[in-house]
């Protein structure tokens, strides 16, 4: 554990660190452009150059391990003229066309000519001339002029995804970033040499010319797109509809963790966002016509007075509800309490679907984000019957209400046996965020909120309960599950004392054994493995 | 052929390497003497061979400026302008080949008979003005000669040329690595033997220890001659005694030091001496596998060195049990493709590992990981050659040809504006107006005017800083360094403007474009000076230079961008006065010429 001072702190760190990551613990940041905390080495760039005394030159801090007793200046004229040289020599070269460049705003060569930029330039004479507007795949789009070959796209290629598109081909300034010619980067991971891309040479099409970055606003969220749960900043435009076809999600970007995603995310999920605007549910629809608006509060006593009215004499229950592993913990949780045991309906989430695209990185088969989450709460296969079984009683009359929370039966079983069921059981409510083919056959059909528009956790597939965090409010008159289910708990006349999600969660994390001990503030921004974080935890 | 034909051959080179990665430049190369070019399918063809993706393929051959990627003539006439060439004429013979040839360079005859091509430094300044003729070499290229090598230009390849065989000054006695280079035609095995040759190295491989060894090159004083200096015999100690991993040694014959040209003598005149020096020093470190790297442009410099070992593997010189010794040692010689930089030990090992010629962060050092992340040694090839005449006549005999603290005697180059441009083995005490006068003084009875001492690199000295000693550390303390020891003379009529902006394109083309202020200074620099030299620079333009040239210094992985700023340094600091001037008349002139514009 050698120890050294960096700007006259004294630091203690393990063998191999390097002074980059010696000075972060320390909260210093030291610039960098070819630095990435993901990939090999390439110390390129130079911009991270740092004075160490007792050296007559500067060194680059993203190679330079740390040893007993250095002493670093990350300040000093010394380094601050070398980072400023360096900085020149970069820009050179660049185009400088900042008013046109999507990086603008979140470019870290502004950035740090904000710091220590010449301000007093004298390169005076032609630039080297490249290609701009390359479009490299369905998502990314190349400038070689912005480019300052730091190689971290590169290195992305040969080492995370191994695929090796990318080159620098030539050399000195004719140097160049490109593909091999006539290669196309479609590899599954994309975008992320966007998001690694320190300037503007790497920008993503979806994004082209849509908004200023500084437009945008963030919060942070975990990506529903499959079982991985990859941790996400939802990035999104609420006052410039105009500039986004009127959505409010104008993209993802992949949020650090280090036990779920590191700094990566698929372009499946990260393209994945659309649903959240187009073609959503707004309006509670009633059984009298096919679209006749009805109001929550007619729905939801109409649903409850039904649903009593079935109760219970019976040794089954004639409820089935199909619910969904896209919904929440805290949701599935209600529903449990609900409709399994209090009114002793039948429930699953367990669906037979097709098995999605997956590799053996972060891409899972199952697209569900909270699998299980589900099957921890008894709601899915073995605990639960399958969705098939719950159909088939329909069918066979032996169900007088059947619930289902978002998934598109036409699509899973046939538009015909929809039908069927649509005549043959007494109340068959819908409730889920878009269109789909089962929504005309429904009788009642809920509007839900998006998962961006609600508080929760997901499970994934790894055991790691994560929150999701509400971006923006729910469009139009949708709501979150958690809370028309409460407001249904009410109608039935349920005494539950749970005002949110957090505390709904609390509710979960007494009931729940692999729960035991969790709340909220437990699981933070990075989650925790529900299933180790129960062990020794006391219950409350 | 096809490249499925190629096949078989491409599997033998493959067997010579570690790792598949390594044959990158041999199968490229295999595929260029085959197809004339490198196409795409070719491209591919390699990647699947080596597991390579196609833009790392690509990348290595857009790097390399041997490399065609397109059809070319049947011959290729490839003519220096670099400084040594530029001083004795190479744009006048450039001018007249592009008129006799109605082509410029990069063009091919509409016939396809030829294809010209302009080229840095070929490192062989001693025949300047020079041009290479597919794998020949040929200079100087004066007056008829000129007529001669574009008429070979047109002739079929493989018949009998007309330009004559150069013939420049070379040392031959000695004493210690130019006693074998009377014969034009190489000194080959049995000669070799004849001449107390591979005398050291049974001595070596039968009667001492490595630490033995190490400690009798150190105390030699043999210093590193491929122009760091480092100590040899120190340099070899670093290698880590205990570890399981294979040891390299790794011979740097990447000669590219514009102004340097010695070791293409060692190599075609006396490859033995590198070879016997190559096994004591693979004995020395450990090591059982050597690699010589030789630039791409030196094609007869592989071809008799691959001779020479060929005849020591028949002879039991290299291979297993070397002459029943027990110690095991084998050769491959590897061809670069056109980069200066791989002349930087890690760069040379990077591209020898199948990449661009990039240099390599240091640490690790390659003593501890370099080739294939082992153990590896890189020396120059008139290092090695020093070798066996050291373990052969004693440590003390070779420290004493020298100064106190670099011993032996240097192969100098010296070329430029003297009578008698050539290679000169002299005692590295000499200093450096001795050595000019050994090379007849300066051409025509002119005055001296600069000169530099060590390859382009070199910091310039003025006609009064010669009376220096050409040892490593007499030319520190001077403010310049032996470098290479390749000595460019320039006489007065030279114009230091044009000089620095030769310096400058030769490091703008040459710069490998991995760190930032290297790959941007060198050609900011370049456009700068090309801008004075047309007239329409401004006293600023000094000043800038300089302060780019500050900021290049001491901030990149290696000593390229250095390398690329002293020269800007030392011409404008010394020769300040006449910059300036130049701005100043060439300036007016361009206004005159331009003052019908109206503004």
């Amino acid at each position: 554990m050698p120890n050294l001072t960096i700007n006259g702190r004294e630091v203690s760190v393990a063998d191999g660190t390097t002074v980059i990551q010696a000075a972060e613990t320390l909260g210093i940041f030291i610039p960098r452009y070819c630095y990435h905390p993901g990939l090999s080495i390439a110390g390129n760039c130079r911009i991270c150059l740092v004075e160490v005394e007792n050296n007559p030159k500067l060194q680059i801090a993203c190679n330079a391990p740390v040893s007993e007793g250095m002493v670093v200046h990350t300040k000093s004229d010394m380094a601050e003229d070398g980072r400023r040289a360096v900085l020149e020599f970069l820009l050179a070269n660049h185009p400088l066309d900042c008013p046109v460049c999507d990086q603008s705003g979140e470019c870290d060569l502004q950035n740090f000519y904000m710091n220590f930029g010449l301000y007093n330039p004298r390169f005076r004479e032609h630039k080297v001339k490249k290609r701009k507007a390359v479009e490299l795949g369905p998502h990314v789009m190349l400038d070689q002029e912005r480019c300052i070959l730091c190689s971290r796209c590169v290195r992305f290629t040969d080492e995370i995804t191994k695929t090796g598109e990318f080159g620098i081909f030539n050399r000195g300034d004719r140097a160049e970033l490109g593909l091999y010619p006539g290669d196309v980067l479609d590899n599954p991971y994309s975008a992320n040499v966007v998001d690694i891309c320190p300037v503007g040479a790497l920008t993503e099409s979806d994004f082209r010319f849509k908004a200023r970055v500084w437009y945008l606003s963030s919060a942070a969220t975990v990506c529903n797109g499959c079982s991985q749960g990859c941790n996400v900043d939802m990035h999104y435009m609420l006052d410039r509809p105009h500039l986004n076809d009127g959505n409010r999600v104008v993209r993802i970007k992949p949020r650090y963790n280090p036990d779920v995603n590191q700094w990566w995310i698929c372009d499946e999920g990260r393209y994945g966002f659309g649903w959240a605007d187009q073609a959503r549910l707004g309006k509670v629809r009633g059984p009298s016509t096919d679209s006749a608006e009805a109001s929550w509060e007619q729905a939801l006593t109409t649903i409850s007075t039904a649903l009593e009215g079935s109760d219970n004499e019976q040794e089954r229950s004639r409820i089935g509800v199909i619910a969904s592993a896209q919904l929440t913990c805290e949701e599935l949780f209600l529903i449990r309490q609900i409709f399994r045991d209090a009114l002793g309906a039948q429930v699953t989430t367990s669906v037979s679907e097709e098995p999605g695209s997956s590799d053996d990185f972060l891409i899972k088969s199952d697209k569900n984000p909270n699998t299980l989450g589900a099957t921890l709460l008894g709601l899915a296969v073995p605990d639960a019957p399958d969705a098939a079984q719950l159909l088939d009683a329909a069918l066979g009359g032996d169900l007088e209400a059947l619930w289902v929370f978002g998934h598109d039966l036409v699509k899973l079983f046939g538009e015909e046996k929809i039908r069927q069921l649509s005549e043959k059981v007494p109340l068959f409510v819908y409730s889920g965020t878009n269109e789909n083919p089962t929504v005309p056959l429904a009788h009642w059909v809920l509007p839900s909120a998006a998962y961006v528009e609600k508080d929760g956790t997901f499970v994934n597939c790894h055991g790691r309960v994560q929150r999701i965090g509400r971006v923006f409010p729910p469009l139009e008159d949708s709501r979150e599950d958690w809370r028309f289910l409460l407001e249904l708990a009410d109608q039935l006349g349920l005494q539950f004392d749970w005002q949110g999600p957090e505390r709904i969660f609390q509710g979960l994390a007494e009931t729940v054994a692999s729960f035991k001990g969790l709340s909220y503030e437990t699981i933070g921004t990075q989650g925790v493995e529900v299933v180790t974080a129960t062990e020794g935890a006391v219950a409350p | 052929m096809t490249l499925t034909d190629l096949e078989p051959r491409a599997e033998e080179i493959l067997q010579l390497y570690e790792q598949p990665r390594a044959a990158m430049l041999p199968l490229l190369w295999l595929v260029q003497a085959d197809q004339g070019y490198i196409s795409q399918e070719a491209e591919a063809w390699v990647g699947r061979i080596l597991g390579v993706s196609r833009s790392h393929v690509y990348e290595a051959v857009s790097f390399y400026n041997m490399f065609h990627t397109k059809p070319v003539g049947r011959r290729e006439l490839r003519v220096c302008t670099s400084l040594p060439c530029l001083l004795r004429g190479a744009d006048a013979l450039l001018d007249r080949i592009k008129e006799s040839l109605k082509i410029g360079p990069g063009e091919t005859t509409p016939d396809g008979e030829v294809t010209l091509t302009e080229v840095e430094c070929l490192c062989a300044c001693e025949m300047s003005p020079m041009a290479q003729l597919d794998e020949r070499f040929v200079g100087p290229l004066e007056g008829g000669s000129v007529d001669l090598i574009i008429q070979d230009a047109l002739t079929e390849p493989g018949r009998p040329e007309s330009t004559p065989e150069p013939d420049p000054y070379i040392s031959t006695d000695g004493p210690v690595l130019s006693t074998r280079f009377k014969d034009p035609e190489g000194t080959w095995l049995d000669a070799y033997l004849t001449d107390d040759g591979y005398v050291a190295a049974r001595k070596v491989l039968t009667s001492m220890t490595p630490q033995d060894v190490i400690d009798e090159v150190s105390s030699a004083n043999l210093r590193g001659l491929g122009g760091a200096g480092f100590p040899a015999g120190r340099k070899w100690s670093f290698v880590p005694k205990e570890t399981d991993k294979p040891k390299f040694l790794v011979v740097n014959a990447d000669e590219g030091e514009p102004g340097t040209f010695k070791d293409r003598y060692i190599m075609e005149r006396d490859p033995h001496a590198l070879i016997e020096g190559m096994i004591i020093a693979a004995f020395a470190i450990g090591s059982h596998k050597a690699y010589v790297y030789i630039r791409g442009e030196y094609f007869r410099s592989a071809k008799r060195l691959q001779r020479a070992v060929d005849e020591a593997y028949g002879r039991g010189w290299l291979g297993k049990d070397i002459q029943g010794t027990g110690f095991d040692l084998d050769v491959v010689i590897h061809s670069g493709a056109g980069a200066y930089i791989c002349g930087e030990e890690t760069a040379l090992l990077t591209s020898l590992e199948g990449g661009k010629g990039f240099p390599r962060l240091k640490p690790p050092f390659p003593a501890i990981s370099g080739l294939f992340q082992c153990p590896t040694i890189v020396n120059n090839v008139e290092t090695l050659a020093c070798v066996p005449f050291i373990l052969r006549n004693g440590a003390e005999h070779f420290a004493g040809i020298g100064t106190e603290q670099q011993g032996g005697t240097r192969l100098f180059c010296v070329c430029g504006h003297v009578v008698r441009p050539g290679v000169y083995e002299e005692p590295v005490s000499i200093t450096l107006r001795e050595l000019i006068e050994k090379a007849g003084g300066v051409r025509d009875g002119n005055r001296l005017k600069a000169v530099i001492p060590g390859g382009i690199s070199a910091k310039i000295l003025t006609a009064d800083e010669i009376d220096v000693a050409m040892d490593f550390d007499s030319l520190k303390a001077a403010g310049t360094m032996a470098g290479s020891g390749g000595v460019i003379v320039m006489d007065e009529t030279t114009s230091i403007i044009h000089a620095l902006d030769s310096a400058a394109r030769f490091f703008a083309d040459e710069s490998c474009g991995q760190c930032s202020p290297c790959r941007e200074g060198t050609g900011w620099v370049h456009r700068i000076l090309r801008r004075i030299v047309d007239g329409k620079g401004s006293l600023q333009d000094l000043d800038d230079l300089l302060a780019i040239a500050g900021d290049m210094e001491g901030n990149t992985i290696c000593v390229f961008a250095d390398a690329a700023a002293w020269p800007v340094q030392s011409y404008i600091t010394k020769f300040r006065h006449e910059c300036e001037e130049y701005i100043r008349s060439e300036r007016s002139a361009e206004q005159e010429e331009t003052a019908e514009c109206p503004i």
